[in-house]
């Protein structure tokens, strides 16, 4: 049996928030364990004055002082989780910082959560998944090739993609609107298999991630089930060709964004966001129904649009429509609002989560949205460095399943 | 005998002298006695849920993080049963229902703005000063008990 | 679990001659019903609300200004609470109760000593320097500063 992966929570409120339980069984579904790391009474002030960052609060100097136990290796853990109160700015500012000190101080995987009292152990999941395979599945998350044929399937919350790959070329493709999670799976990865002229029993090996990936995975017996925020940021720099070094990737969905740093093909730290629909590729859906053009036609229509010359009032998705709806009647043009939606939804990830990641080129879109060019050209805008867009990029995360699930051939032939 | 919140209110030193001094200190550590042996409610450490955030919002909107307004619905009880409070400043190792300086400030606050008599104090940090500390809760048990006689 | 179950800590100050050991020995032979659990910092007292305050009652006399007392929350060794199980890091009391074991010779000192007049002048305030010193200070200062 493999140990249990050490988790170091650093933390102000979870306990009297009533979530520390769901935090534990977050941790224990991924057979990991929690740890506090140890610091003496005395040590607390000298740890925060060192630090230097000036809290009122004990508990977040306490976080401070456990985090210094952890870069000076007092504190042997394999990866940090940090969470604090949503809408504390003292917590705020304590937690970004400790997250990038003890990501680039001890080279641990970190990430970091603002809870609520709704926050529940189904929410913290995919991320202590994420946490755990980094911590723990280097080796795998090390390949740069795919070999073999294998196959990878991505359930996502809006569209669900299959990918064929053959020595390390894409030769199948299949992408439907997630209905039925299962049927929607099953007619994907056969269109996929079609176009790439293979059988389902050809397949050597086959991979599944997104929201359905562990139910996908178990009727399809897939060698494996991994969430998205791993795979899709090895597919990410699979497909960008950007395997060496650091980079960043961003993946605005259907219903929650990601925003990964990566180092050598291995998240480094990551954030996951999204609560607000308006800050979703849904908005940018509603935007191009209500402008009465296909989706696809979103982009170059923002591309020559100025957001500018549209006030948008809100970020949400229903008062920032209507904000739209009202430019139109004011005589905006079409290419206007929808380089205001674009915009909108751009600036919001940009100021909600890419605050929180050091932001390091190459920086690569991936996922349905990465098609819309003008949301992709508002990025670039508020980022100030060029966006890779790579081929295929929709499919990231079955690419990077498929591409993952064949260290897997390899260990059955090894074994065999 | 008079009922007297101590602040911070899991304090060795307040919570002794106080019923040193005649008087049932009010802290934090019975709450956490009394929650933990709540039946049928698994949420350990200290059996907190999401419940109780919710029924902090009788001191703060929901716009205050769920920590302070977790940490206020425990200190309810004491706040509503307090006839007295003695509060000590400069506790700066106090962790855990002590450890947000929001919910400090808050429940300060609260207790100043309550119509109930009211010490307040520095940590002592020598021998002098703390023969005027214990001299001054003493002296303010006294006059409560005084008072309850007199209202008694 | 008896329904009142009630645990206090008994608490030394560095400067009490008693020890520990002392308190626990004391305990024991009082036999009342109390469970006692000898700690670093003196003891921890399980059981009936009546039988504990009996226990600290008699406990206090070893030491009247050298003991002190207060409510615990979790009985010893729950394991919601317990250092082993929760993986390490001591419970958020801890630090608080360090601290205030440090003063407690000062507080002993200060119970014994009720009666003596003091002398504390409260401390010292930091006053402000009034604009006018202040731009002397300056001029006096480049001054020095264009001569030296």
């Amino acid at each position: 049996m493999t140990r249990k992966i050490r988790i170091a929570h650093l933390s102000c409120g979870s306990e009297y928030s009533g979530v520390q339980k769901e935090i534990q069984d977050a941790v224990e579904a991924v057979n990991a364990e929690i740890v506090f790391p140890e610091v003496d009474t005395e040590d607390i002030k000298d740890a925060v004055k060192e630090w230097g960052l000036e809290v009122a609060s004990p508990d977040l100097q306490l976080m401070i002082a456990r985090a210094k136990s952890i870069v000076d290796g007092s504190s042997p853990v394999d990866a940090v989780f940090i969470s604090t109160c949503f809408r504390c700015a003292e917590a705020a500012i304590t937690r970004s910082e400790l997250r990038r000190y003890i990501h680039e101080r001890a080279h641990l995987p970190v990430i970091s959560y603002s809870f609520t009292e709704r926050t529940t152990a189904g929410t913290l999941l995919t991320r202590m998944e994420a946490l755990v395979t980094t911590a723990l599945r280097r080796t795998l998350l090390a390949r740069e090739k795919q070999t073999g044929l294998t196959a990878g399937i991505d359930s996502g919350s809006t569209t669900t993609k299959a990918v064929i790959m053959r020595d390390n070329e894409i030769i199948g493709v299949g992408w439907v609107e997630t209905t039925e999670v299962l049927k929607s799976a099953e007619s994907a990865y056969t269109t996929a298999l079609t176009m790439a002229g293979v059988d389902k029993s050809e397949i050597q090996a086959l991979g599944t991630t997104g929201y359905g990936r562990l139910l996908i995975g178990e009727a399809m017996k897939a060698e494996l089930i991994q969430e998205e925020l791993t795979v899709n940021s090895k597919g990410a720099v699979y497909l960008a060709e950007k395997q060496k070094g650091p980079a960043t990737v961003i993946d605005i969905g259907g219903m929650d964004n990601k925003a990964i740093a990566v180092i050598d093909g291995i998240p480094g730290s990551f954030t996951m966001g999204g609560i607000c629909a308006g800050a979703s590729g849904r908005f940018l859906d509603m935007t191009a129904r209500r402008l009465g053009v296909d989706i696809s036609e979103l982009g170059p229509l923002a591309s020559k649009g100025d957001h500018n010359r549209v006030t948008m009032n809100s970020y949400c998705y229903v008062f920032g429509t209507q904000s739209l709806v009202n430019a139109l009647s004011l005589g905006a043009t079409k290419e206007d609002v929808a380089s205001a939606a674009c915009y909108s939804v751009a600036e919001q990830v940009y100021e909600q989560q890419l605050q929180e990641l050091e932001i390091v080129a190459p920086v690569i879109m991936v996922g349905g949205t990465s098609l819309i060019s003008g949301l992709v050209e508002a990025m670039q805008d508020l980022l100030r460095v060029s966006v890779i867009v790579p081929r295929y990029s929709q499919y990231i995360g079955a690419v990077g399943a498929a591409l993952l699930a064949s260290g897997f051939i390899n260990e059955q032939q090894e074994k065999a | 005998m008079v009922k007297i919140l101590v602040y911070p209110s899991n304090s060795l030193i307040l919570a002794d002298l106080v019923a040193r001094f005649g008087h049932e200190p009010l802290t934090m550590m019975r709450v956490i006695r009394r929650k933990i042996k709540e039946v049928g409610i698994d949420s350990p450490p200290i059996n907190v849920t999401p419940e109780d955030p919710k029924r902090g919002l009788k001191y703060a909107a929901v716009d205050v993080p769920s920590g302070v307004r977790g940490r206020m619905a425990l200190l309810d009880p004491l706040i509503e049963e307090a006839e007295a409070a003695i509060i000590v400043h400069e506790a700066d190792y106090s962790f855990g229902c002590m450890g947000c300086a929001r919910t400090n400030e808050l429940a300060k606050y609260v207790i100043r703005n309550k119509d109930i008599p009211r010490l307040e104090l520095v940590y002592p940090t020598n021998d002098d000063e703390a023969r005027e500390f214990v001299r001054k809760i003493r002296d303010f048990c006294k006059s409560l008990t005084s008072t309850a006689e007199v209202t008694a | 679990m008896v329904s009142d179950e009630t645990t206090k800590m008994v608490v030394l100050a560095e400067s009490s001659p008693i020890l520990p050991s002392e308190l626990a020995l004391r305990a024991y032979e009082l036999s009342t019903d109390a469970v006692v659990k000898e700690t670093c910092y003196g003891l921890i007292v399980t059981g009936s609300e009546k039988s504990v305050d009996e226990t600290i009652k008699e406990l206090r006399k070893l030491d009247p200004s050298g003991i002190f007392v207060k409510d615990r929350g979790f009985p010893p060794g729950d394991s919601r609470r317990c250092r082993a199980v929760r993986g390490g890091g001591p419970r958020p009391g801890f630090h608080q109760l360090e601290r205030e074991s440090n003063i407690l010779p000062n507080i002993s000192y200060g119970l014994e000593n009720i009666e003596e007049p003091s002398d504390v002048k409260g401390r010292e305030k930091r006053k402000k320097l009034t604009i006018d010193r202040f731009i002397e200070i300056i001029e006096e200062q480049s001054k020095e500063d264009v001569n030296g």
